[in-house]
């Protein structure tokens, strides 16, 4: 196993040994020193993961706070790194180291000195990226990280002020002579045109964009601000003048502009008949029909299953049953001759023979009881047997006798 | 693109990045707005939008008798809406515990405010005074029922658009910019007052 290999072994170790001490110094900011920690602290401070705080706290070095942020999707205001300057005078730097360890073939020298440009390069990239990212996530969310108003507007400043910065430093930077110092080393120029020369314009722009959508948004964050207390004031308005109407603004001579709006164009497969506005336009579409309706009848077959027949349908004449017409001159009789009492059993032997005693007589009551109603002259008299069964109730009728009364009776 | 957002504008929809946001793009472009405020001009209309550009919609070009009586309908309808609006535009700020007035592109989950009003007796008291509107009653009578004919109201009348049908997600349309110009243009003619008194606060406060 290498030094290296070895070194990064002990590191990981130690990350793993001492991950709630690195946690508490991260989430806290701070992690300070007892009797049980100081040897733990000063091996993670040797190793570069903590820095000294003050002079009893340490804290997470700044690189590995941006990774643990990023692999966190951390929340935390990031820190732009402005000084785009520096990054490229350490950059101009370690070109030179690396040409003059060419120029003297000291080989292990200039690989060492190519990836620690190429590191730089992708640095640089990566945090351009990551930050425009970023940036852009808050700006779309509209700061949804914060809840209330003034932190929104807090942080929209705050971000603005940054990006001012980091767009000028952009603007600034004329990295283009870092291409001539490489002009003989084609890996390292290309590298250099690729991944900054050609990125930086687009980072730029980007941020500029971020810059005015960031600067709308402080517009609107005031609007936001203003809007807020009208919709609290007019509510605790209405709450005290629960009878209030605006004026009928409708009827001004200048119409206010935002309620000059169309009436919607709606569009029903059917009118509304009680729509009185349609009312002409409805009998000028009925009175269209009838015309048409005449010119489609007369162009339309008969249609035989529709027709209707007006032959006279043959009449059927049902006769009276016997007993009925038998009835009828039994009553006829007895109307005709007023006062004179007429046995119903005595006209059955005389002039029916169809039918049994007990039915006629059946038949004569039957017939009495209707005709009653409208003739209040005839009279009844049941003529009863006394055989029977005594108590039963149930009285046996021989014979009825009737009599129509005369007027004045 | 052009004769389907016709349609809209014509039966009096605000074209917005919530409502329409193929449509609303199409209009951002002075060229395509030329061409549909060209179309709109044959029938006597024109194309508009909100203060803040926020949402386009159809205006009429010349205000003869008939616009008036129509655009007398539109102001009916804002005097319809304009109490159970501000009331709704307050309530969402106490429920959702902001500062801040909702805005187009705001989203609002029925689930969340019904958990937040459900766990609220004042919120739930406030929810039921909506039942004094008219296009607010509703024959349920529980929190989820009344909360659930506040939204569809307030959808139906076009702030609100139904982002996720299967979570009831809701989002804010332009059309509540168009209701906060009128509101402010209110404020400033009537001389409505709407700066709470430190007095009034305190009073209420009480109650």
């Amino acid at each position: 196993m290498s030094q290296s290999q070895q070194g990064l072994e002990r590191l990981f170790k130690a990350l793993a040994n001492h991950s709630e001490l690195i946690a508490q110094a991260y989430f806290n900011g701070v992690v300070y020193k007892d009797s049980q920690n100081q040897r733990a602290l000063t091996q993670l401070k040797q190793l570069k993961v903590l820095v000294n705080h003050d002079a009893d706290g340490y804290r997470v070095t700044g690189r590995l706070g941006q990774f643990i942020d990023s692999a966190l999707s951390s929340d935390r205001v990031r820190r732009l790194d402005t000084d785009l300057a520096s990054w490229i005078d350490t950059l101009e730097q370690q070109i030179g180291l690396y040409q003059d360890a060419l120029n003297e073939n000291r080989t292990a020298d200039c690989d060492n000195y190519s990836a620690e440009i190429e590191r730089l390069v992708f640095d640089l990239s990566d945090t351009l990226e990551e930050n425009t990212r970023y940036l852009l996530m808050l700006v779309n969310s509209r700061f949804a990280n914060v809840r209330t108003l003034a932190e929104k507007q807090k942080q929209n400043a705050f971000y603005i002020s940054r990006l001012e910065k980091l767009v000028n430093a952009i603007s600034s930077l004329q990295p283009e002579f870092l291409l001539e110092m490489v002009e003989e080393q084609p890996v390292i120029y290309a590298l250099l045109d690729q991944q900054l020369i050609r990125l930086l314009p687009i980072y730029q722009q980007r941020l500029q964009d971020i810059l005015d959508k960031l600067k709308i948004f402080l517009f609107e964050l005031r609007q936001i601000e203003v809007r807020a207390q009208l919709v609290q004031g007019f509510a605790f308005f209405l709450q005290q003048n629960q009878n209030y109407q605006p004026q009928d603004w409708s009827e001004r001579d200048n119409i206010p502009e935002h309620w000059n709006q169309i009436k919607p164009l709606a569009l029903f497969a059917y009118a509304d008949p009680l729509d009185h506005a349609l009312e002409e336009d409805l009998i000028e579409i009925a009175q269209k029909i009838r015309i048409d309706t005449e010119v489609m009848l007369a162009k339309q077959k008969q249609r035989s299953l529709n027709a209707v027949t007006l032959s006279p349908q043959e009449k059927q004449t049902l006769d009276l049953p016997l007993y009925r017409k038998q009835l009828r001159v039994y009553f006829e009789r007895v109307l005709k001759n007023e006062g004179q009492s007429i046995s119903a059993v005595a006209f059955q032997q005389a002039f029916v023979n169809d039918i049994e005693p007990s039915i006629w007589l059946s038949c004569v009551l039957n017939e009495w009881l209707r005709k009653q109603q409208r003739n209040k002259r005839l009279q009844m008299d049941l003529i009863q047997t006394d055989v029977g069964q005594r108590f039963s109730g149930n009285k046996k009728v021989t014979d009825i006798v009737l009599k129509s009364r005369g007027a004045e009776g | 693109m052009f004769d389907q957002l016709l349609k809209r504008l014509l039966q009096g929809e605000f074209i917005c990045e919530v409502s329409d946001e193929t449509g609303f793009r199409y209009l951002q472009d002075p060229e395509n707005a030329a061409q549909v405020d060209t179309f709109l001009t044959r029938l006597d209309y024109r194309l508009s939008s909100t203060q803040n550009q926020l949402a386009f919609y159809a205006a009429y070009r010349t205000i003869d008798s008939g616009a008036r009586s129509d655009i007398r309908k539109i102001f009916q309808q804002f005097r319809v809406e304009l109490q159970p609006v501000v009331e709704w535009l307050d309530m969402m700020m106490s429920c959702l515990n902001q500062d801040t007035a909702l805005s187009p592109g705001d989203t609002l989950s029925f689930s969340s405010l019904l958990q937040v009003i459900e766990q609220n007796q004042a919120m739930a008291d406030r929810l039921q005074t909506f039942a004094k509107f008219k296009d607010f009653t509703s024959g349920d009578d529980s929190v989820k029922g009344r909360l659930e004919k506040l939204l569809g109201t307030l959808h139906k009348w076009g702030y609100l658009a139904l982002a996720n049908r299967d979570t009831l997600i809701y989002q804010v349309t332009g059309k509540l910019d168009y209701f906060y110009q009128a509101l402010q243009f209110i404020q400033e003619h009537e001389q409505i007052p709407i700066e709470q008194g430190e007095t009034d606060a305190i009073q209420e406060s009480l109650f």
